[in-house]
């Protein structure tokens, strides 16, 4: 093990980091608000959209991540629409994250139970505040936990844009063994820089989770 | 649009298959790796359990393509050739072993205590106790996870394209060099992903409302 090799390796790793960070990030917004914009227009909808839902859903977490954003890179430009390697990964990494969050929502949305809104309808409170303080923050306190697990994946799933050469940590990490034939110390600190994403990802979830069990 | 794909249905299939191969090997050495680790936490003593910690550590924090990377590339490092299926199926396996450990932890967790000191009592062996005894029942209360686990790993598998294992990926990719319809190529593949992981999410439906009424 060389540590000075390590220290080199810095900011060429602390680079792909910030890609890595930056996919991540905006495709778990991205992601979040298009599961939820999906999700919401199936329960206004229900009838009429429930078998399109089910089979985006269905499509989506159906298939790898991996040949999505194939799809996406290599495919879509047969028809005239090209994609940077950039805007593909986070694209395809939100609409593949949008089914998951969809699905999240959902579970959310209906682990509250039907009479809580029944009981304010008859003690009089208006359905705004049914909305906004009975039902909404115990969806909120159920989904969470889901939406940081949820989160973890997608910067998991974030290291397959270096296969469509995205100069993230895995990229990164590959051309520093490339140029230099060591394989060691590159690919372990490689491991060790996901694991503290992951992790301070996991911990800043637990902190919200405790801020809204109050 | 799709019609030019006759000819590559062969290959295709062959790249399922092989897909599937790894996948079955995966989701076996998984579960001999999720027993492991459930022993390992379970025997208490500290040495053991933080081993079972930074395994989970490992495999559940970082992506499953570094670990792939890490597996195939590290022991050429060190001298030591690896077969890409080989590290294709223990990258997959081992990684699956921690998540198959957690659904199986639920399910040692949910039998009576009862059971184990009765089996020590007539002077059962331990190692007996856990595959005669503990394993067939914990099968079959976590059949459901364990089925929906792997179709999560032939999602996961067609990472293992990017260490020239000629799986279904890596097949779509051949025929897309030569044809150079990518469009086309790369939903078929995804199609064929799709019926492989239903086929497997309703075998296990399957399982799980049989299992139900039996028990």
């Amino acid at each position: 093990m060389n540590f000075d090799s390590i220290i080199g390796m810095m900011p060429a790793f602390g680079r792909g980091a910030l890609y890595t960070i930056g996919i991540s990030t905006s495709s778990i917004v991205l992601g979040a608000l298009l599961g939820f914009f999906i999700h919401a227009a199936y329960r206004k909808f229900p009838r009429q959209l429930k078998a399109a839902y089910a089979a985006y859903v269905w499509v989506i977490r159906g298939t790898p991540f991996l040949a999505q954003l194939f799809i996406v890179y290599y495919g879509l430009p047969a028809i005239g629409i090209t994609p940077s390697a950039m805007q593909a990964a986070v694209a395809t990494l939100a609409i593949y994250g949008s089914a998951y969050f969809a699905e999240i929502f959902r579970a959310s949305w209906n682990s509250i139970p039907k009479g809580h809104a029944e009981a304010a309808i008859a003690c009089g409170i208006s359905p705004l505040a049914t909305f906004m303080k009975i039902e909404m923050p115990q969806a909120v306190r159920y989904a969470i936990p889901l939406l940081v697990n949820q989160s973890i994946v997608l910067i998991k799933e974030s290291s397959l844009a270096s296969i469509i050469t995205v100069p993230e940590l895995t990229l990164t990490a590959g051309k520093i063994v490339a140029e230099t034939y060591s394989f060691v110390e590159p690919y372990l600190l490689l491991a060790l820089t996901y694991w503290a994403l992951t992790y301070l990802t996991s911990i800043l979830g637990r902190r919200i989770e405790k801020s809204f069990s109050r | 649009m799709f019609s030019r794909l006759d000819g590559y249905i062969g290959p295709m299939l062959a790249g399922a298959s092989v897909t599937l191969v790894i996948c079955i090997g995966a989701i076996l050495l998984g579960f001999i790796a999720g027993i492991a680790l459930y022993s390992l936490r379970n025997t208490g003593a500290r040495g053991a359990v933080a081993l079972a910690d930074v395994y989970l550590g490992f495999f559940r924090g970082t992506p499953l393509l570094v670990q792939l990377l890490m597996l195939f590339y590290i022991p050429i490092a060190l001298g030591v050739e690896i077969n890409p299926y080989v590290a294709a199926v223990i990258a997959l396996g081992l990684n699956s072993g921690a998540y198959q450990s957690e659904i199986l932890r639920a399910g040692f967790q949910s039998l009576p205590k009862g059971q184990v000191e009765a089996a020590d009592s007539v002077g059962i062996p331990r190692g007996k106790t856990l595959w005669h005894i503990q394993i067939p029942q914990v099968l079959r209360l976590t059949v459901p996870q364990l089925v929906s686990e792997a179709a999560d790993i032939i999602k996961a598998s067609a990472i293992v394209s990017v260490v020239t294992v000629t799986d279904l990926l890596r097949v779509g990719r051949q025929i897309v060099a030569s044809n150079y319809r990518p469009l086309e190529v790369f939903i078929t593949v995804a199609v064929v992903y799709l019926i492989l992981i239903s086929i497997v999410q309703l075998f296990g439906r399957y399982l799980e409302a049989r299992w139900r009424t039996k028990s």
